[in-house]
C-alpha cells in the first residue's frame, strides 16, 4: 500500500475522533456549570453551593476517562466473549431497580440503583451492552437473517423484556434509544427487508398504544404539540426552552447570560442543557453540537466499513451501533428541546449532567476508538 | 465459535449502511433547519413570550419632598428604611447566626421562629423600617434566603412639638393629617416606572429601560419658625402641667404678614411612634375646637362702638351697681366698678359696660363686624379640618344674645380664629389672610376699622397688662405689650358649669409697632387658679418675650418696665 510522505508517522488511533469528543465533554462541562449555577446557588438539595452540578460532573468525567482507558484496553474478540454475560448482568440490574427499596426514586421514575457515593443507572449501561449483544447476535445468526421464527423471533422475545423492564420503571426514552440500536443492527445485519418492514409497522402500533393508553404519556404528547395552549402547565417546560432558542438568535446571549437557566427552564443542566447552550451561545453553538454528532455519526460509520472490509463483522457492527446509539439519542434530545418530539426524560449524550450516562458514553466511544485502531493495526499486518 | 468460520456466512450490504446514515443525517438537517427556524426566523415571537414571563415594571417610589420651617430646618424628612425578609423555605439558620440575628434586629429568638414557621411560605417580613445601616449588618451575616426590600420612612425630627401642625403619613407614605394631608399632591411626588428582568424567586437581575422617570416630591417652607415653635410648646406644655389643665393650645402670629409662625396643641402626641394613637391627642384643637372666648372678645364690640363715632375712649359708662337685667337674665361684674370709661371697660373687663355698650348698636352691625373679623367664616389657613365657629345670624338675637356676645358667651370661635381678629388691632385696623406657608411678600389686608380706631383699642390693650389692669402678668421686660384676658364657664349641656373654666390671653407686642400676635388658651385649669390674667397670661409673657429677643425686635421700653409694683389689687374679671 502506498502511503504519501506526510502520513508517514500515520498515528495509531483516530485522533479527531478522539479531539471531537474530548471538546465536546469539555464544553459539556463548562455548559452544566453555566447552565447549574442558578439552580444550585438557590437549592437546599444542594446546600446552596453553586459549585455543586460542576463538582460532580467534573468527578464523572474523570470516572469515564479512566473508563474509557480501560475499556480502550479490552480487544473486541473480548468484548464479543463478553457480550452475553453483559447482557445478563445487564438484565438483573435492570430487574433490580424495579424491586422496592433497591432501587431510587426520583420525579415518579425507578432508575437509579444507590452506589454510596453516586447512584448507577442501569439502562445508561444497557444501551452499550445492547450494541454488543445485538452485534454478536447478528454475527451468530447471519445465516437465519431470512429467517422469521430462528433469525428475529428471538431477537423480539430478548428485546421484550427488556423493553417491559424500562417501561417498568418508566423510562420510556431508554427504551426508544434501545429499540432503536437493535433494530438498526439487525437492519445492517442484513434482516429481510420484509420482516423489518412489518417490524416497523407493528412498532408503531405499540409506539401508539402506548401512548393511549398511559395518560403520563398522553399529556407529554399533548404539550409537545402546542406548548403555547397551557403555556404555564403542561407546556411549561417547552415553551421556555423554546423562549431560550428565541433569544439565543444567531451568536446567543453570551455565555453565563441566560435568563432561562434562572430556575424558569427545568432540568436546564440535564435533558434541556442545549436550550441553555442556544440562548447563551445561539444558533452557532447548537450548530456545533449538531455537526458534532453527525461527525461521530459519520466517523463511526467509516470505522465500521473499514472493519467490514477486514471481515471483522461484530467489530463493524458495534461501531456502526455506538454511532447510531449516539445519533439518536441526540436527535431525540434535540428533538425535545426544539418541540419536534414529546418530552422523554432523555439526556444529550456527552454533554449532559449524569454520572451514569457520562461512563457509559466514554466506554461506548472507547471501543468505537478500539475498533479503529483494530483496523489500523491488522493494516499494518499486526495482529489484535 | 472461531471469526473465521461465522465470517463466511455473514453480509453486511453497503447501502444498508449508507441507507441508515443517510437518514439519521437527515434528522441532523432538520434539527439544524429547526434551529434556524427558532433562532432567527422566530425569535421575535419567542423573546416577546420570554418577556412575559420575566420582564417586570416595577414602581420606583419617589422621595417625598422635606417639610421645612421658615429658616429652611427640616421638620419632615423621609429616610430611607428596609424590610428585611426571609423566604421561609429557603432560609439557612445556624443556632449562632439565629443569635446574631436576633440581636440585630432586637426581635426574640422565638419571634424570629415564629415568622419562620410555615415553610411552604415564600415570603416572610423578619422586621420592616431597619435603618440602611443596621440592614447592611444583617446581609453581612450572609444567611442564605434573607433578603432587603428598599422602602422609605417619614421621620419628624421635632417629634409631638410639631405633630399637629405637620400631621403624618401612612403605611402607603400618604399624608393623613396636618400639613402632610393637605399638600399631599405638592409633597409626593410621582412615582416612576422601571422595565426589568427577574429571574424566577422574583430578584431583579437586568435594568432594561426607564419606562417612566419618578418625580421627586417637592420641599415646603412652612411659615413656622422652629425656635418660636419649641418655646411656644414647652411654656404651654409647663402651663398645662402647673395647672393641671385638661388641654391647652397656643398660636403665635406674625402680626404683619399674618404667617403662623407657632401653633402647638397639648395632649400632643409622637408621629415617629404612632402605636397608641388617640382621638384625643391627634386633635389640632386650636384650629378643630370651638370654645366660648369670653372677655377677649370685649374689645371687637368696644373697637365696633368706637368706629360708628357716637363713642370715643373716654366716654363714659356706668356699670354701678355691678349688675343689670335684661328681660329675666342678669349681667354680672366681679366687683362693683362705678361709672368707667371705654378704656376702663377693657382695663378692668366689665361686663356690664361692655353690654350696656354693645345694646346701643345695630345687630346687623356688629353681625359684620364679627364677619369682618373673621368669625363664624373658615379661617383658610391651609389645616384640614378648619372650625368656622359659631355666629348666630343677627336676624334671631334677643338683646340678652346681643349683650352676652359683647364679652364672649353665646358666641364660638377658634383659638386660630381669635388671634387672627386681633392682627386688626395690631395692625391699623386690616385683617391679615392667615398663612400656614413662608410668604415671599406682604398680603394685602382687609380693612375692618379705621386706623384710629385701631390704635385707640391698641392702648386700651395696653393698659390691660398694667397694674390696675386684669392681666399684670402679661408684662415683658423691655417690650410694651396689649392683650386680653379672658375667663369663661364652660358650656354643659344648656347651661354652663359651675367650675369649669376656660382660661385665655390674646395679645401682641410690641405695642408701638406691633410684631407678633400670640393666643393661649388653657382648657379646664384644676390647680386652684383659671382667671385667665393668671393662668393664661404667664405663657403669654414667656412667649412673647422669648420670641420678640430671638428676632431681635427693638426694644420700646425701658428694660425696668416691669418693676414696677405688682401688688396692686389684682382686677378679678367677671366670669
Amino acid at each position: 500500500m502506498y502511503y504519501p510522505a506526510s502520513q508517514h508517522v500515520r498515528s495509531e488511533y483516530d485522533q479527531p475522533l478522539l479531539w471531537s469528543v474530548l471538546l465536546l465533554l469539555a464544553f459539556g462541562l463548562i455548559m452544566v456549570y453555566s447552565a447549574s449555577i442558578a439552580s444550585a446557588s438557590a437549592s437546599r438539595m444542594t446546600g446552596f453551593n453553586e459549585s455543586y452540578f460542576l463538582l460532580r460532573q467534573c468527578a464523572f468525567l474523570a470516572a469515564g476517562l479512566i473508563a474509557g482507558a480501560v475499556a480502550f484496553q479490552i480487544p473486541l474478540r473480548g468484548w464479543q466473549q463478553l457480550s452475553p454475560w453483559l447482557f445478563l448482568a445487564g438484565i438483573v440490574l435492570l430487574a433490580l431497580v424495579l424491586i422496592p427499596g433497591v432501587g431510587r426514586e426520583v420525579n415518579g421514575s425507578q432508575r437509579w440503583l444507590s452506589l454510596g457515593v453516586a447512584n448507577l443507572q442501569p439502562s445508561e449501561f444497557m444501551k452499550l451492552i445492547v450494541v454488543m449483544y445485538a452485534a454478536d447476535y447478528t454475527v451468530r445468526k447471519a445465516a437465519l437473517m431470512d429467517n422469521f421464527t430462528k433469525g428475529f423471533m428471538p431477537m423480539f422475545l430478548v428485546m421484550l423484556l427488556i423493553g417491559g423492564l424500562l417501561l417498568r420503571e418508566p423510562d420510556f426514552g431508554a427504551f426508544a434509544v434501545i429499540i432503536s440500536i437493535a433494530m438498526g443492527i439487525l437492519f445492517l445485519g442484513g434482516l429481510n427487508w420484509r420482516l423489518f418492514a412489518g417490524l416497523i409497522v407493528l412498532l408503531i402500533i405499540g409506539f401508539l398504544l402506548l401512548i393511549w393508553t398511559s395518560p403520563y404519556r398522553m399529556q407529554r404528547i399533548i404539550g409537545f404539540m402546542d406548548p403555547w395552549a397551557d403555556p404555564y402547565g403542561k407546556g411549561y417546560q417547552l415553551s421556555h426552552a423554546l423562549i431560550a432558542f428565541g433569544r439565543g438568535e444567531w451568536l446567543g446571549v453570551g455565555l453565563g447570560g441566560s435568563v432561562e437557566k434562572l430556575l424558569y427552564l427545568p432540568e436546564a443542566h440535564t435533558d434541556f442543557l442545549l436550550a441553555v447552550i442556544a440562548e447563551e451561545l445561539g444558533f452557532a453553538g447548537v450548530a456545533v453540537v449538531i455537526l458534532g454528532f453527525a461527525w461521530i455519526l459519520v466517523r463511526a460509520f467509516l470505522i465500521g466499513r473499514a472493519a467490514e472490509k477486514q471481515e471483522r463483522h461484530f467489530s463493524a457492527l458495534v461501531a456502526q451501533g455506538v454511532g447510531i446509539w449516539l445519533a439518536v439519542q441526540a436527535i431525540i434530545n434535540i428533538g425535545v428541546n426544539m418541540g419536534l418530539l414529546p418530552t422523554k426524560g432523555l439526556t444529550l449524550p456527552l454533554l449532559s449532567f449524569g454520572g451514569s450516562g457520562i461512563v457509559a458514553n466514554c466506554v461506548a466511544l472507547a471501543v468505537l476508538l478500539r475498533v479503529d485502531y483494530e483496523n489500523r493495526q491488522l493494516l499494518k499486518g499486526y495482529a489484535v | 465459535m472461531s471469526l473465521a468460520s461465522t465470517a463466511l456466512r455473514v453480509r453486511l450490504p453497503l447501502w444498508r449502511a449508507w441507507l441508515v446514515v443517510a437518514l439519521l443525517l437527515l434528522w441532523f438537517v432538520a434539527l439544524l433547519l429547526r434551529s434556524l427556524y427558532l433562532q432567527v426566523m422566530n425569535t421575535d415571537f419567542l423573546v416577546q413570550k420570554g418577556d412575559a414571563r420575566y420582564s417586570r415594571v416595577i414602581e420606583i417610589s419617589a422621595h417625598r419632598g422635606m417639610i421645612t420651617d421658615r429658616q429652611g430646618e427640616p421638620l419632615a424628612i423621609s429616610t430611607p428604611v428596609e424590610a428585611v425578609w426571609a423566604s421561609p423555605q429557603d432560609i439557612e439558620l445556624s443556632a449562632d447566626k439565629k443569635q446574631r440575628l436576633a440581636k440585630l434586629l432586637d426581635l426574640s429568638k422565638a419571634e424570629i421562629d415564629k415568622r419562620l414557621a410555615d415553610t411552604s411560605k415564600e415570603f416572610s417580613y423578619l422586621k420592616r423600617g431597619v435603618p440602611p445601616e443596621q440592614a447592611v449588618k444583617v446581609m453581612e451575616l450572609g444567611i442564605p434566603g434573607v433578603f432587603l426590600q428598599r422602602g422609605y420612612r417619614r421621620y419628624y425630627p421635632a417629634g409631638d412639638v410639631t405633630a399637629h401642625i405637620l400631621g403624618f403619613t401612612g403605611i402607603d407614605d400618604n399624608g393623613q393629617e396636618g400639613i402632610e394631608l393637605t399638600y399631599q399632591k405638592w409633597l409626593a411626588g410621582q412615582v416612576g416606572s422601571r422595565r426589568v428582568i427577574k429571574d424566577r424567586p422574583g430578584h431583579i437581575i437586568e435594568d432594561v429601560e426607564s419606562v417612566k422617570t419618578p418625580q421627586e416630591g417637592r420641599n415646603l417652607a412652612l411659615s413656622i419658625d422652629r425656635k418660636i415653635q419649641y418655646l411656644a410648646f414647652r411654656e404651654l406644655k409647663a402651663a398645662v402641667d402647673e395647672n393641671k389643665a385638661k388641654a391647652g393650645a397656643i398660636v403665635v402670629l406674625d402680626a404683619k404678614t399674618g404667617e403662623i409662625l407657632a401653633l402647638a396643641n397639648l395632649p400632643s402626641y409622637n408621629p415617629n411612634n404612632r402605636v397608641k394613637l388617640n382621638r384625643n391627642s391627634t386633635r389640632n384643637r386650636s384650629i378643630t375646637d370651638i370654645f366660648e372666648p369670653g372677655s377677649t372678645m370685649k374689645p371687637v364690640a368696644i373697637a365696633a362702638a368706637l368706629e360708628t363715632g357716637k363713642y370715643t375712649p373716654e366716654s363714659r359708662v356706668e356699670t354701678s351697681p355691678g349688675y343689670f337685667s335684661i328681660g329675666p337674665a342678669t349681667v354680672h361684674d366681679a366687683h362693683p366698678q362705678g361709672l368707667l370709661t371705654l378704656s376702663q371697660v377693657i382695663q378692668k373687663s366689665s361686663n356690664v359696660g361692655a353690654a350696656k355698650i354693645a345694646l346701643t348698636l345695630e345687630p346687623e352691625y356688629l353681625w359684620s363686624v364679627f364677619n369682618h373679623m373673621g368669625f363664624g367664616q373658615l379661617p383658610q389657613s391651609g389645616f384640614p379640618g378648619e372650625a368656622t365657629g359659631k355666629v348666630r345670624p343677627y336676624k334671631t338675637w334677643r338683646p340678652i344674645e346681643q349683650a352676652t356676645m359683647s364679652y364672649g358667651h353665646g358666641i364660638s370661635v377658634s383659638l386660630l380664629q381669635l388671634a387672627r381678629a386681633y392682627t386688626v388691632f395690631a395692625s391699623d385696623g386690616e385683617l391679615k389672610p392667615l398663612s400656614m406657608l413662608k410668604l415671599d411678600e406682604m398680603p394685602a389686608g382687609e380693612r375692618v376699622f379705621s386706623p384710629r380706631t385701631a390704635q385707640e383699642v391698641r392702648a386700651m390693650l395696653e393698659l390691660v397688662v398694667q397694674p390696675g389692669g386684669t392681666a399684670p402678668k402679661a408684662r415683658i421686660t423691655g417690650y410694651r405689650a396689649a392683650g386680653k384676658t379672658g375667663t369663661a364657664h364652660k358650656q354643659d349641656g344648656n347651661g354652663y358649669a359651675a367650675d369649669r373654666y376656660v382660661s385665655s390671653f390674646v395679645g401682641f407686642a410690641p405695642a408701638s409697632d406691633p410684631r407678633l400676635i400670640v393666643a393661649v388658651m388653657i382648657d379646664e385649669p384644676s390647680n386652684g387658679q383659671y382667671y385667665g390674667g393668671t393662668v393664661a397670661a404667664p405663657v403669654f409673657r414667656n412667649v412673647m418675650g422669648g420670641a420678640l429677643r430671638m428676632l431681635s425686635v427693638p426694644l420700646d421700653a425701658p428694660t425696668t418696665n416691669t418693676l414696677l409694683p405688682d401688688d396692686a389689687p389684682e382686677i378679678k374679671e367677671m366670669v
